[in-house]
């Protein structure tokens, strides 16, 4: 595909930039906590970012948007941006945002403090935030991206989609690169919807775990810089070899018990990198620590892939960030290309009876040349990623 | 570098058209006989699903089976982007509510309904169609942004796809801010330009300038108001462009994509 990574950073639980990530990875050290998210006394742990608790965006105030802001000052997205503005145009940088909420969380407290009427108070009426398209229209306005800005919203692989839409934008050249961005933040729809689903446990999560018992609900930012190869200046060294998407085309809410939709995008994905499954040195499941996702995704990459092939969900260092998930751990993923230790699958004990993959709680120092993640959402919405070493001309 | 495709049918759900003939009679001043319909009830969903579906995924169902029953691809060939300006603004109302109170109790059933994804996940589960699904919001410019994601799609991949654009009536609280208060969902399927089928073939350039929307003429001042009020309405503009191919064979439409681009349509 020849669509090279200029820059990366993420911002979660585990970490407010990639440097903090890294160093909680390589320590084992989780961001989770007991839940203490205001108003909810749900009983479960949290991957809480606390540095956006007071952050005051004035009329694009929204708890999303708070983390969106901070994600994108982290490391040096923003002065490669504003380089790329000046060597093309803002007119040709394209904008890419992944999320589930948006900024519902800004509509959930308007709620909780709407005038005499039942309507909103001054303060909260912002057309620009309660709007799925939220992130995007503020992401744009912090960047002063000009080009054609989309917001994905397929629920938990919402910002995995992102990589697919920006690579076909610059593969027809309709821009010279995309920023590429996912933003989900806690809020109560979220804690109290997947409680509803009898989802949520108890106690930080163990992904793959004969005992697991649920997730917990986490909040992240991430964001990528994408351009074909030949324009790229300088990179990251990786880049995108392929993608997969696919729909399960079987429940709102439940994976298809073969896992058919997602053994489709792994598949796709493979194709397109050109690559046999025992290329496939590191895959970052999904793993989000239901019984559900779990099993049928254990059992498909047992399938699929040979034991070379390691795997880890690392959903126990800040949590299942939704919509954010696909971008944080397509970071986790392909920075092991870079650091060369594959994170373990922390809070692992004894591996689920009915899998049988490369799996520990332990991480591995090893050099990986490919690196895939997957990505499952609701509404049977599925979307794998395969990273490489940049190859030399 | 032009994007190039060809639009092979369409479905139509709104207040006053159950179909693109209906539609297309009202852009023609004829006038419509009024079923009383709230909203359409597509048989393609289970029955006992169909009764959980909230309004906008029935209105981009329906829409979205008149067009793929119009196109000469079956539902399962054809993946998908659907877009919703303004979301399901009546289940946000609901969870809103209960999560301002003590209990916080919600439905599963509305909370997994609530994704905006979920008209997509209907339609895939419905029509057991495995392919990519998307949905993707872009509020004023929700139209231009879907067309240009399904036109670089099918350019990088050689495939059809369904678009669908809807929304529904915006929730008492929100509608202050977002204005729409009619049902509506419109559907296109796309194939790769060189296909063999009927349909109209159309050539997308993006621009570097902005645009504004351009004014929907020759049309009542029902549907000017809906293509003022409801960004997915937007798309009216080309299905009016569509009707006019046997009188003008090739019509061209500025569309705004962002602050500093521009979509220039062409169709022939």
């Amino acid at each position: 595909m020849d669509i090279s990574l200029i820059d990366y950073q993420s911002t979660s639980a585990a970490g407010i930039n990639l440097d903090a990530l890294r160093s909680a990875l390589s320590t084992q050290q989780s961001g989770l906590r007991a839940n203490d998210f205001p108003r909810s006394g749900l009983p479960t742990w949290i991957g809480r970012v606390s540095q956006i608790d007071d952050i005051d965006l004035g009329e694009w105030q929204s708890r999303n948007n708070a983390l969106a802001n901070i994600g994108i000052s982290q490391g040096t997205i923003l002065d490669n941006i504003e380089q790329l503005k000046s060597r093309f145009n803002p007119n040709r940088i394209g904008l890419v945002m992944g999320s589930s909420t948006s900024s519902i969380d800004r509509t959930e407290t308007a709620y909780t403090d709407l005038n005499e009427e039942g309507l909103l108070k001054p303060e909260y009426q912002q057309k620009t935030v309660h709007n799925p398209h939220a992130p995007s229209l503020y992401v744009a306005h912090l960047t002063g991206i000009t080009g054609p800005a989309l917001t994905i919203n397929t629920a938990c692989s919402s910002s995995a989609k992102v990589f697919a839409s920006g690579a076909r934008w610059l593969q027809s050249g309709i821009v010279d690169a995309v920023l590429v961005g996912g933003v989900d933040t806690l809020c109560l729809s979220v804690l109290h919807g997947f409680d509803s689903l009898q989802l949520v446990s108890e106690n930080p999560c163990r992904p793959f775990d004969q005992d697991r018992d649920g997730i917990n609900l986490g909040e992240a930012s991430g964001f990528a810089i994408l351009m074909r190869k030949e324009d790229a200046q300088h990179s990251t060294g990786i880049e995108l070899l392929g993608y997969g998407e696919s729909s399960d085309a079987y429940h709102m809410s439940h994976p298809h018990p073969d896992g058919l939709g997602a053994k489709l995008s792994m598949q796709q994905a493979l194709k397109m990198a050109n690559l046999n499954p025992e290329s496939v040195d590191y895959i970052n499941l999904h793993g989000t620590s239901s019984r559900a996702n779990d099993r049928i995704e254990g059992q498909l990459v047992s399938m699929l892939f040979p034991k070379t092939t390691r795997c880890s969900s690392t959903k126990a260092w800040m949590g299942h960030t939704l919509g954010a998930a696909g971008i944080t751990e397509a970071i986790i993923a392909l920075d092991t290309i870079k650091t060369g230790i594959i994170p373990g699958s922390m809070n692992l004990s004894e591996l689920d009876h009915d899998v049988d993959i490369t799996i520990q709680a332990e991480n591995v120092e090893q050099t990986v040349k490919h690196a895939m993640t997957n990505s499952f959402g609701f509404g049977g919405n599925n979307c794998s990623l395969i990273f490489g070493q940049e190859q030399g001309e | 570098m032009s994007l190039q495709a060809k639009i092979v049918s369409v479905g139509a759900w709104g207040h006053d058209f159950r179909d693109w003939q209906d539609l297309q009679n009202l852009f023609n001043g004829l006038a419509f006989e009024d079923d009383g319909a709230k909203g359409p009830k597509p048989e393609v969903i289970p029955a006992n699903e169909r009764r959980r579906a909230p309004l906008p995924v029935r209105l981009a169902v329906e829409s979205s089976w008149q067009a793929a029953q119009n196109s000469p691809f079956s539902p399962e060939e054809l993946s998908c982007v659907f877009v919703s300006a303004l979301g399901d603004t009546q289940l946000t109302d609901y969870m809103c509510k209960v999560l301002a109170g003590e209990s916080k109790q919600l439905s599963p059933t509305k909370f997994h309904n609530s994704v905006h994804n979920a008209a997509a996940g209907y339609w895939t589960i419905s029509t057991g169609c495995m392919k990519a699904a998307n949905s993707v919001a872009g509020y004023e410019e929700s139209v231009s942004l879907t067309l240009l994601e399904a036109l670089t799609q099918i350019e990088n991949e050689k495939i059809p796809m369904l678009l669908t654009f809807y929304d529904a009536p915006v929730s008492a609280v929100l509608k202050g801010l977002l204005k729409n208060d009619e049902p509506f969902a419109v559907s296109l399927v796309l194939a790769p330009h060189d296909i063999n089928a009927d349909g109209v073939k159309i050539n997308a350039e993006v621009l570097q300038e902005s645009a504004q929307w351009p004014e929907l003429k020759n049309c009542s001042e029902q549907l000017k108001a809906l293509y003022e009020n409801t960004p997915t309405a937007r798309i009216l503009t080309l299905l009016q462009l569509l009707m006019m191919t046997e009188t003008n064979p090739q019509r061209t439409l500025d569309l705004p994509l962002s602050a500093g681009s521009s979509m220039r349509l062409i169709a022939s």
